[in-house]
């Protein structure tokens, strides 16, 4: 096609169709040629055979689809017994109960702050014979609920219930889980200082004050209720406020122990608690305990008036038990009201400064019955 | 002589050639615009001969024997000649005078007469890019994407291995089961959705990662790490324990063996790989509006929030970044209807509105829409130096590459607690035009009718990955659906990975939804 001074404007639309058309094929051609060169170098470099695969290789990895296997043909559930090592700890872990080895690997979970706290306590305890007590249970691979069938059967009435409320924050709604676990977290907190003590819930070995010497009674009852029971002759271990004893029976053990000298008790203000412990927490505790040994006690019962002895009586681990189960109840209660309806669109939009700024607590106590139920 | 070359090109490769050659390339090949070529001349400082302008190009650039500028047009190496290669023009050339080489204006390759065949010479195809990479940078094109070439010695290993790993659209390549490793289905389905994105695949594929942590602790080495197993072939399903235990080291709130929420672990995830990744750019922690790492440059987008003072009608605006959208459902406690007067075209995104299912588009009006924020809730006014009732209003400033759209299907309020199952139909393809800060802009000057313009494809989105939950809100299941190539979609269901038909997809419920944007440009 020779190349002349054209112009446009005398032609009909035909002529315009046709002289489009021409244009249009010689860019498709031109466009194909360039495809041809890259062959051709291709072919001629030598690495155009590159683009092959081997039929092996390809039926090897070809999707299959058909019912009751996978892509790759294989059954479904054949991966029960795959294995890894934990980063942490270097044991080989199955690898369907990696997360909960890794919970209390890392010491992040419900239980392991528990855990720690009674082992840094023994470790600076003056009673040796409560130290071997703690440590049952305390290992990695512990079972929860080690203690005896009966006892299990017993609390799974009573753990449903707890169980059921306490599921409501598990966190599924990005608006406000940090608000139920907040509140759950703070008498998480709440429960994990009470626990410091190490004392406080070893009801089967409580302190005998004929093995401890003068020195050492003193320092105990410093932080101690103290009261000796008359079934088991050991001192109580729940703290200077507990409300199972009065102050009068306090007073009066420390003159027995201690001399006349010794009969005040410590100001309420300046106890060397290392968190407040308020009497409303000691009800906590005691219907907690109770809720341990009876299955038809509701957590919300007043505590007082149900304080008894059975409790210094009772054989049972109660360590892991113990684990808030019943400061959640009431923190689950707040937790629900406290979670409020922060879904309206605009706080859904947290942007990235808005996520900072939520406070980031651990993560709450929750049953650890679900450890055996795998 | 490289073994694409021939022995014919020495005779050519005396005195001045390359010079030679390259004139010919930048008059004749690959020329620059003509406003650069006579800004060169002006400024005389360049050695080289003045290129042609085009249009002195185009009229020079002619057989001499017929007159045809197309024909696959070719120019002797030995002297000033054009021919065509069809008519045969340039062959009658050579043979009579001897000039063995010529060379094809359109691409720039050399053809030998006496070979029969275009070759490949080292030295004269170094020169040749050299000069198409001048030209195209003057023309503002910018640099040509040239693949990879084995050089002899990897072309002689590889014809030694014949046995290749090739992903065609029928290959298992690129899909892989994660095991359960207690209630971690939430980390599972938000690693398929992450593995399955585009961009995030061809960054860490290209492995672009460069690790400047000390520790072994790096979120962003690990996914690389994932990404490679993903495309490792292997058939059983990959443990994600190392996954697990840098995510629970690095972002405590996650940590417990408890079921999470997947849209908590995405944005936890999205913000540990950020961190990690700025390490990457030396730049600071604290500048968030200057990362220019691959997470923000694929997943962070601006939201545009104005408030009108209802009484002087000023407007202040504020952007913040986003990574996900979250998106009320009716059924909720909130009210979902009715949406403001005035909305744009329903039928946008394709989406029927005929059977009343709530759609996508639906939810988004609605998250845009102008809200009177009421008596109780007043806002300091600039303008008016008091305390005004306003609206507030929400659009896009600038959309991420990868759009994250989270259905609040869990309602967590004071009164009660419980999933909102509520069908939400969403399309393959989503125009997401109508709620751009600056279609808003349009229509508040009087534009109403918005003609929707099919050439602009900045706000064009396609659907590759739903995470779905199956259960109460208590206790659940998350799986994912993540499209692989073109139209293949596969459901991830922990360790088992099966095929899926598009229609499985766009029916079930969706909680995340995840959309790539169609059309990629640079900057």
């Amino acid at each position: 096609m020779k190349m002349e001074d054209m112009s446009l404007s005398g032609l009909d639309n035909t002529k315009l169709e046709a002289l489009a058309q021409d244009i249009y094929s010689d860019l498709v051609e031109d466009a194909c040629l360039g495809l041809c060169f890259e062959v051709h170098r291709a072919v001629k470099q030598g690495y155009f055979f590159l683009d092959d695969t081997d039929q092996e290789s390809m039926k090897d990895f070809e999707i299959v689809d058909q019912p009751g296997v996978d892509i790759f043909g294989q059954v479904y559930n054949q991966w029960k017994n795959k294995e890894c090592v934990c980063p942490n700890c270097n044991r080989s872990i199955a690898a369907s109960r990696f997360a909960p080895h890794l919970e209390k690997c890392l010491g992040m979970g419900r239980n392991s702050s528990r855990i720690a706290n009674r082992r840094i306590a023994s470790s600076n305890n003056m009673n040796n014979k409560s130290e071997s007590d703690q440590e049952d249970n305390d290992d990695v691979n512990d079972n929860d609920w080690s203690y005896g069938s009966e006892k299990k059967a017993k609390k799974r009435k009573s753990d449903k219930v707890f169980l059921h409320s306490l599921k409501q924050h598990i966190p599924l709604n990005p608006n406000s889980p940090r608000r139920s676990k907040s509140v759950k977290h703070k008498n998480g907190e709440l429960s994990n200082s009470v626990n410091a003590d190490p004392y406080k819930y070893n009801y089967n070995t409580g302190i005998n004050y004929e093995t401890l010497g003068p020195d050492e009674l003193r320092s105990l009852l410093t932080t101690q209720c103290g009261v000796i029971s008359e079934h088991t002759k050991k001192m109580c271990t729940r703290s200077q406020r507990c409300p199972q004893h009065t102050d009068e029976q306090r007073r009066a053990v420390r003159v027995f122990l201690l001399g006349p000298s010794a009969s005040s008790l410590p100001d309420a203000d300046t106890m060397v608690e290392s968190d407040c412990y308020d009497a409303s927490d000691g009800q906590v505790l005691m219907s907690r305990l109770q809720w341990d040994g009876s299955s038809d006690i509701s957590p919300s019962d007043s505590a007082s008036s149900k304080a008894s002895t059975n409790n210094s009586d009772s054989k049972k681990p109660k360590k892991k038990k113990k684990t808030s189960l019943g400061l959640n109840s009431t923190g689950g209660g707040g937790g629900g009201s406290g979670s409020g309806g922060g879904s309206s669109s605009q706080t859904s939009l947290v942007g990235l400064s808005n996520r900072k700024k939520k406070p980031k607590l651990p993560v709450p106590p929750a049953p650890s019955i679900y450890d055996n139920l795998n | 002589m490289s073994p694409a070359g021939c022995p014919h090109v020495n005779g050519f490769k005396v005195d001045n050639w390359k010079q030679n050659l390259r004139v010919i390339y930048q008059c004749f090949v690959w020329s620059g615009s003509a406003e650069t070529r006579k800004r060169k001349k002006e400024e005389g400082g360049d050695p080289q001969p003045v290129a042609l302008s085009r249009p002195l190009q185009a009229k020079s650039c002619i057989c001499h024997m017929c007159g045809a500028h197309l024909n696959r047009l070719h120019s002797c190496l030995s002297c000033v000649f054009f021919g065509c290669f069809t008519k045969k023009h340039i062959h009658e050339h050579a043979k009579n005078k001897r000039h063995n080489l010529a060379i094809d204006l359109l691409y720039g390759g050399i053809y030998c007469f006496v070979c029969q065949d275009y070759i490949y010479d080292k030295d004269m195809e170094q020169i040749a890019k050299e000069e198409q990479r001048k030209a195209w940078k003057l023309q503002g094109v910018g640099e040509k994407y040239s693949t990879w070439e084995p050089t002899k010695r990897e072309l002689e290993l590889l014809r030694h291995n014949p046995k290749r790993r090739k992903i065609t659209t029928n290959c298992t390549i690129g899909l892989r089961g994660l095991i359960n490793l207690g209630n971690t289905c939430f980390m599972n389905c938000i690693v398929q959705a992450l593995t399955h994105t585009p961009l995030l695949r061809d960054f860490f594929l290209s492995d672009r990662h460069k690790c400047e942590m000390q520790s072994n602790s790096c979120l962003v080495c690990e996914m690389s790490q994932l990404f490679q197993e993903f495309y490792s072939g292997h058939r059983s399903p990959h443990i994600p324990f190392r996954l697990l235990h840098l995510v629970w080291t690095h972002a405590r709130h996650l940590a417990g063996y408890e079921q999470q929420d997947a849209h908590e672990f995405l944005i936890a995830a999205l913000d540990v790989l950020h961190r990690h990744c700025k390490d990457d750019n030396g730049k600071k922690a604290n500048n968030p509006n200057n990362c220019n790492c691959i997470i923000d440059q694929i997943f962070t987008g601006g939201l545009q929030s104005d408030v009108t003072c209802q009484v002087c009608h000023g407007v202040s605006t504020t952007i913040d970044p986003f990574w996900d959208i979250s998106l009320d459902l009716p059924g909720s406690s909130t009210p979902f209807w009715p949406l403001s007067p005035g909305g744009d075209g329903s039928t946008l995104n394709g989406e029927s509105h005929l059977s009343g299912a709530t759609t996508l588009t639906d939810c988004l009006r609605r998250f845009t829409r102008p809200e009177h924020l009421g008596s109780s809730a007043k806002i300091k006014c600039s303008g008016c130096h008091s305390y005004q009732e306003s609206t507030k209003q929400l659009t896009m400033k600038k959309l991420p590459i990868v759009a994250c759209f989270h259905l609040k299907r869990f309602e967590h309020s004071a009164k009660l607690r419980r999933k909102i199952p509520t069908y939400v139909s969403f399309p393959l393809e989503l125009d997401m035009t109508p709620f751009m800060a600056s279609s808003k802009e349009s229509r508040m000057n009087g534009q109403y009718q918005q003609s929707v313009d099919v050439f602009n494809n900045d706000n064009k989105y396609s659907l590759f990955a739903v995470v779905n939950h199956q259960g109460t809100l208590e206790s659940g299941h998350y799986t994912t659906f993540i499209r692989q190539h073109k139209d293949q979609w596969f459901k991830c269901d922990d360790a088992v990975i099966t095929k899926a038909s598009i229609k499985d997809v766009l029916d079930s419920e969706g909680y995340l939804l995840f959309y790539h944007k169609q059309f990629l440009e640079y900057e």
